[in-house]
Parts: C-alpha cells; sequence; structure tokens
C-alpha cells in the first residue's frame, strides 16, 4: 500500500551555520522541496529536538511557514526527541491518509551550534529521564559509554573494534558534499580521540550540527516516473530508561517499529536494498544492525569491518555518511535520512548511489532507543 | 533548579523514597500515582534501604552542563537489593578502583552545580560499603 509519494525534496549541507538560524535552515531547505514539487502542501510539519530548550523559537513551524510565504497553513512542530524527523513524517504520513490534505511540506530542522559542547550535552540528556538521568549527571555519551562496556564484556570483542562503524561512515560521507565530517577516518586518529566517557570517544560520537532537510509528501501518485514511495511506516514507543539498552543490549523498539514497518511493506529485510538507521554513537549503530536483523548479536563490529555495509556490500548502511559522519543534527536526522534513501531510490545519489536501488529501511530513534519510526520507501 | 521542583523531589532524591502497590506488590523507584504493572491506583510509599550491587560504570570526562565541575566522575546502574536499578554517581572512590559486582550503599551529596541565586541540589549517590565501615 501507498502511503505516500515523496514528490519534492531538499536539504542543507549538514554542519556549522554561523550565519543562518534555526528558521532559516529550515526554510532552505523546506523551500528546496516546494521547488522541486509540482504542488501546492496545505499543511507543515516540523520535526525539531532541542529548539524550546536551547532557547530558539517555539511554535517552529507557524514561522517557518510564514517565512516560506505561506499566508495561511496547517502547522504542527513535532518534538520526539532524536526522532523528531521521524515522527514528523509520520505525523505528515498520518494528515495525508486521514484525508486531511492532499500535500503535506515536512521539514527537519536543528541548530545545536550557537551553544556550547556542555550545553547542548545537558540538552540532549534531557530526552533521556530528567528525574532518574539526565538530572543524576547522565547524558546520552554517558548511557553510550555503559552500553559500550557491557557490549565489550558480555561479547568478548576488542575495545578498538567499534572502529569499524565510525570508519565505515566517514568512507560514505567522503563522497557528500553536504556532510559535516567529509573525510576517511583513520585507525590511529580514532584511537587518539579523546576520552567522552570510558571507553566512548570523540569519535564514537555522532557530532551534533546544524541542519535541515524536507519533503513534499503527497497521497496522489504524481505524473512523472521520478517518485519514491513510502509504503511501510512504523512508531513505536516502550518503557524508557537507559538500563535495557545498556544491560541487555537490546532496542526493542527499533526491531518491533522494523517489524511492524516490514510487514505493511510487505518485505524482510532481505529484500531492502539500503539502511539509514540511528547511529549516533557506535554502539547505537551497533545495536541497531542487530535489532533489525542484519548482524548477530555481538556480530554488528565484524559486521561493519567487511564489506557488506558498503556501497557495494550485500547491506548498504549509511550511504552518505551516517549521523556520524554526514553529522548528526538531532531532530532533523530522521529527515536526512529520508531525503537520502529517496536520492537513492531515485538513482540521484552521485558518488554514493547504490546500483539499482529499488527499496530503502529508514529507522529514527530517540531516548535513548525507547522510542522508535521506521519507514519502508520503494520506488 | 526551582525551588518548588526541588522540594516536591526531595522524597526521592534525599531519602530514596519510591512506592509499594497495594495490589500487585512490585516496587518502583521514584514515586508513582498509578501501578505501571497492574494499573492500580493503590500505592504506598516505600523506603527503599540505599543498599545494592553496581552492575556496570564508566568514568566521565566531558558532563552536561551542571556537572561539568565534577569531572571526572563515575556513573553507573545500581541495582538496589529490593529489585529497581537506579542510575547514579559512584562516589568516594577512585575510578580505577571502581570493580563491577561491588557492594554500594546510598549517600546524600551535592549533585549538581547551579547559579549564584540558585538552590544547591542535594541527592543521591552511592559509595563502596567497605569505605564505610
Amino acid at each position: 500500500m501507498d502511503l505516500a509519494h515523496l514528490v519534492g525534496i531538499g536539504r542543507t549541507k549538514a554542519g556549522e551555520h554561523w550565519n543562518r538560524g534555526l528558521v532559516d535552515l529550515a526554510v532552505e531547505a523546506g523551500g528546496a522541496a516546494l521547488d522541486e514539487a509540482a504542488v501546492s502542501p496545505t499543511a507543515i510539519v516540523v520535526g525539531n529536538a532541542l529548539g524550546s530548550v536551547l532557547g530558539d523559537q517555539r511554535n517552529l513551524a507557524v514561522y517557518i511557514a510564514a517565512r516560506l510565504g505561506y499566508r495561511q497553513a496547517e502547522t504542527h512542530t513535532v518534538e520526539s526527541d532524536e526522532a523528531s524527523g521521524g515522527a514528523a513524517l509520520r505525523m505528515a504520513l498520518a494528515l495525508l491518509n486521514a484525508g486531511f490534505h492532499e500535500a503535506v511540506l515536512v521539514i527537519g530542522a536543528e541548530k545545536p551550534t550557537d551553544t556550547f559542547p556542555d550545553g547542548v550535552e545537558a540538552g540532549r540528556a534531557n530526552g533521556l529521564d530528567v528525574l532518574r538521568e539526565a538530572g543524576f549527571g547522565f547524558g546520552v555519551s554517558v548511557a553510550a559509554a555503559l552500553a559500550m562496556t557491557n557490549y565489550i564484556n558480555t561479547y568478548g570483542v576488542d575495545r578498538s573494534s567499534f572502529y569499524h562503524i565510525s570508519a565505515h561512515a566517514h568512507r560514505h560521507a567522503a563522497l557528500n558534499d553536504l556532510s559535516f565530517m567529509s573525510w576517511a577516518l583513520s585507525e590511529e586518529q580514532y584511537a587518539k580521540s579523546p576520552l567522552v566517557a570510558d571507553p566512548f570517544k570523540v569519535c564514537d560520537g555522532a557530532p551534533p550540527c546544524d541542519g535541515a532537510a524536507a519533503a513534499v509528501v503527497t497521497l496522489k501518485r504524481p505524473e512523472t516516473d521520478q517518485t519514491v514511495r513510502v509504503i511501510g511506516s512504523a512508531g513505536i514507543s516502550i518503557e524508557p530508561g537507559i538500563w535495557r539498552p545498556v544491560l541487555e543490549l537490546k532496542l526493542p523498539a527499533a526491531q518491533q517499529s522494523a517489524s511492524r514497518a516490514l510487514d505493511q511493506a510487505g518485505l524482510t529485510t532481505k529484500a531492502i536494498s539500503l539502511f539509514e538507521l540511528h547511529d549516533s554513537s557506535t554502539i547505537m549503530g551497533a545495536l541497531s544492525l542487530e535489532a533489525i536483523g542484519l548482524a548477530d548479536k555481538g556480530q554488528a563490529l565484524k559486521l561493519a569491518e567487511g564489506d557488506a555495509l558498503s556501497l557495494k556490500g550485500a547491506h548498504p548502511a549509511w550511504t552518505f555518511g551516517g549521523h556520524k559522519a554526514r553529522g548528526h543534527t538531532l531532530g532533523a536526522s530522521g529527515m536526512y535520512q529520508i531525503v537520502e534513501a529517496a536520492l537513492q531510490l531515485r538513482g540521484d545519489a552521485g558518488q554514493n548511489q547504490v546500483a539499482d536501488a529499488r527499496t530503502a529501511l529508514v529507522q529514527s530513534l530517540g531516548s535513548f532507543g525507547s522510542t522508535a519510526f521506521t519507514h519502508v520507501l520503494s520506488r | 533548579m526551582d525551588i518548588a521542583r526541588l522540594w516536591r523531589q526531595q522524597p526521592s532524591n534525599i531519602r530514596l523514597l519510591g512506592s509499594r502497590c497495594r495490589s500487585c506488590g512490585v516496587l518502583t523507584f521514584p514515586e508513582r500515582v498509578r501501578c505501571a504493572e497492574c494499573c492500580s491506583s493503590e500505592l504506598q510509599a516505600y523506603q527503599f534501604k540505599g543498599d545494592g550491587e553496581l552492575l556496570v560504570a564508566t568514568t566521565v570526562y566531558e558532563a552536561p552542563r551542571g556537572f561539568v565541575d565534577q569531572v571526572p566522575y563515575v556513573a553507573g546502574l545500581v541495582r538496589l537489593v529490593e529489585g529497581p536499578i537506579v542510575a547514579a554517581m559512584i562516589t568516594d572512590i577512585e575510578p580505577d578502583k571502581v570493580a563491577v559486582g561491588m557492594r554500594v550503599e546510598m549517600v546524600t551529596r551535592r549533585i549538581c552545580s547551579s547559579g549564584a541565586d540558585d538552590p544547591i541540589v542535594y541527592g543521591y549517590k552511592f559509595r563502596p560499603v567497605a569505605h564505610h565501615d
């Protein structure tokens, strides 16, 4: 079943945009998506995680709509932590499939670099349990460090083998002009990067950065051949808490939402041409690969070390560099994934093209894996 | 930190007060108004003893704002003897001496720094039991 067609896409470079504010970035990406689409959306959904926390605009979508030239529109601003981009797309699909609108503009936007890194880390930490975790000195890097520690102890993997997840992402980002970290990452650079929380190094984390990505979605099939269909969508939240991924090394929300979205699409993981998963850190990337069944438990790092995840591999993943190296635009990252998957399916991915890409699985996670949105796209 | 919020959180943060469900007996930390297991709203306050076991830990070098003055600090997950898992800093021990499986007990400490006009935030941390006797 076609849940929607992606008829226009746009994105800014992911990085440090000193001369652009949050609304400007969203307008740049949203405007590009509108320019590509032959229809005029009557609703705008904006995904953003930290705008309120970092002191930017609230009710963001209203201001973006006005700056895009709308005199009126239905607007929604969606916040689901780092899964906000995926949540925004799902909200747009709901508006379309309820029959409320014929075309919706979805934008993910984030602007963390005005704030010093400890402030961004605190803002991100508030996506964890404020009463039990963030309020006691636990941020997403701390959670990732605990999960890495348990992963190393449980599976007996070498600490240095997390390098393969980062190195893989950087190889693809090096081909992508719009990525934040468009260079190859050497084993030495990785090993020498400073500790954030032992054993989590700077190079284990996806760097928070600015950016916006957008798509126009319609229910009606467009006249042109150049359409990308959304054929599966699922959103699931489970009982929050860092303890489950840390102690059980599982992401049940990621697993279940992928399974539901694939069922709806009538596909299995084997039939998917490429994967855009939530690699907010090397350990989240590894646990995501295991959650959707691309790797057995404890085998994800080995999978990343080989060719399987490369553009020419059996399961191409993070084809434009993922959050790790394209840059982690937090609440916008879910929409970057969608735009990148759409480029692949249109055959417009340039040097990052996966040959004959037919289907893509895109997954966006929030609150350290407690919230998951998965979409399956097809050409 | 707002004073009203701090005041409300004191029973859990200072005394490790949680809830026991009168209907199904499940223990939760911190306090709840509705049992997530059986949906009963018949909950009573439950005082945790503060003894537990360290399950996993890390030494933090780059902290979120509010915790920067405490680095390096040890953050870990503690399983209370009554069952619930608590995320907390581990204190009164050098980071390289911290061992998984260590028996720990709750102590009250300053938790985070705030502005000059803000109240000082106190709450639980855990320390090795051996340091106590």
